[in-house]
């Protein structure tokens, strides 16, 4: 498997949110099965994807992430009956938001991953991997929390008009 | 989009005045409210205030007019703990408060039993932007009554009994709008928003104005884990914006307070419309008079789409 560890000049930072009773478990599969999957994704554990809140996921892009995973139980799987069920809606919604502010979504996945899927793991971490590396870093979010100051820009007539008559 | 500006028919403002007046001295004297929320004129001449007025001779303050543009409904929500104890509280409301009032209810934040609820059949309000006294055309009309269809509220225990003229033909400003940002590229949409953003100095005007924004310790307010940054930098800027519409999401009543209370001009009500587009497009939600104590995004049903999960 060493043949394959070839360099790349950028290295994604891949930040999972992910549920304790299936994706973590199905991860874990991946790594007692000797799979090999990219160590870009750094694995965050949750009681349930209903706890994943979406600013989570604001504060992993202002914390230098270039792509997120979402992924818990497959519906009808949740260990607490309904919370994958909420989290979808929620996602849902919060996706249409983020494309709306100027987010590519192709930066943010989602999966159902049960604890018996630890190839399908492999999968959807080495895809969104090699999606975000090639989209190149994220640099929107990791820009704004560069800017020291407030940096609004103050052009309104009115203002103007203020400004001349002092 | 109408060329010119065209007049909208307010004279039946008057009567809807010359009504609650008597209406609230009525309540005032058979005892049936300790209270009533509504508008008074201001000291600047064709301006409105809100008001809470708590006897009969005070009756004859109250006034409707195009500057009546505040939503009432938040008084309520700030009150609400005060409300059970005093008695019935009257309120006027337009039809958008009263969406908002009924979202309330839904949450479980307020009782209709505890409302006395005068409802104005509302030909549009002045936008924030225009002065007071200005007559009310399709121009200086608030943007929000452009979209309206909730001229005439409905489950009020009083409404006066006028009829509205029909409007002039309005531009649809948010939806034109959303549809235009809709249009260009991320990245274009990203400067826009980084633009709008950036001006905000985190005055949490929009938070405090909002009915909806009732909780005890908002999120963005707590430090331990700091969620939002709460200094008017850039990030804690953009991430309070986005984590305000999506708390509204799936909540928000379209009275667009936010927008006009805002003094950096954010076009806040715009996220907000942006996502009732949305939740009425997935799961065919939209506000509405109907008390309903699960809002889209607090229930779910097991075919929800999925295509964005793998």
């Amino acid at each position: 498997m060493h043949s394959e560890n070839q360099k790349h000049d950028f290295e994604p930072k891949i930040i999972a949110f992910v549920c304790t009773w299936c994706t973590y478990a199905g991860a874990d599969l991946a790594g007692t099965s000797r799979m090999q999957y990219p160590s870009n994704v750094r694995v965050l554990k949750f009681p349930c994807t209903g706890r994943i809140d979406p600013v989570f996921i604001l504060k992993a892009f202002q914390q230098g992430a270039d792509g997120v995973l979402v992924s818990g139980c497959h519906p009808g799987d949740c260990h607490y009956i309904a919370g994958n069920f909420h989290a979808r809606r929620r996602f849902a919604a919060f996706r249409k938001l983020l494309e709306f502010i100027g987010v590519d979504l192709g930066r943010l996945a989602f999966s159902w991953v049960s604890a018996a899927e630890g190839g399908k793991w492999v999968e959807v971490v080495t895809d969104l991997t090699e999606k975000v590396r090639a989209m190149g870093p994220m640099v929107e979010f990791k820009d704004l929390a560069l800017e020291e100051q407030w940096s609004g820009v103050i052009n309104t007539p009115e203002l103007q008009e203020a400004y001349d008559a002092i | 989009m109408p060329l010119t500006s065209q007049p909208i028919d307010t004279s039946i403002y008057a009567t809807i005045t010359a009504a609650i007046r008597s209406e609230a001295s009525r309540l005032f004297t058979a005892a049936e409210v300790v209270a009533i929320i509504g508008y008074a004129a201001a000291r600047r001449v064709g301006s409105a205030q809100p008001v809470i007025i708590t006897d009969a001779a005070a009756a004859e303050t109250l006034i409707f007019t195009e500057a009546c543009v505040n939503n009432l409904a938040v008084y309520l929500t700030k009150a609400k703990k005060e409300i059970p104890k005093k008695g019935k509280i009257g309120i006027i409301v337009k039809g958008c408060d009263l969406k908002a009032l009924v979202g309330l209810m839904g949450e479980s934040q307020l009782k209709r039993e505890d409302l006395y609820l005068i409802g104005i059949p509302c030909a549009g309000v002045l936008a924030s932007a225009v002065q007071p006294a200005t007559t009310l055309t399709t121009e200086t009309i608030a943007s929000k009554c452009c979209e309206c269809d909730v001229h005439l509220p409905l489950g009020c225990d009083f409404v006066p009994s006028v009829t509205l003229p029909p409007g002039p033909q309005m531009e649809s400003r948010y939806s034109e709008e959303i549809a235009r940002l809709e249009a260009l590229t991320p990245a274009e949409r990203w400067a826009y928003w980084k633009e709008q953003f950036a001006k905000c100095i985190k005055c949490y005007a929009c938070r405090q104005i909002c009915p909806f924004c009732f909780c005890e310790q908002c999120l963005c307010d707590r430090n331990k884990p700091q969620m939002v940054e709460t200094t008017p930098r850039p990030a804690g800027n953009t991430a309070w914006h986005i984590v305000r519409a999506m708390h509204l999401a799936g909540r928000c009543a379209g009275c667009a307070e936010c927008e006009r209370v805002c003094p950096m001009d954010i076009p806040l009500n715009l996220l907000n419309r942006k996502m009732a587009k949305e939740l009425k497009e997935l799961y065919d939600y939209e506000a509405g008079f109907e008390i309903n104590d699960k809002g889209p995004l607090t229930m779910f049903t097991e075919k929800d789409d999925q295509s964005f999960i793998k």
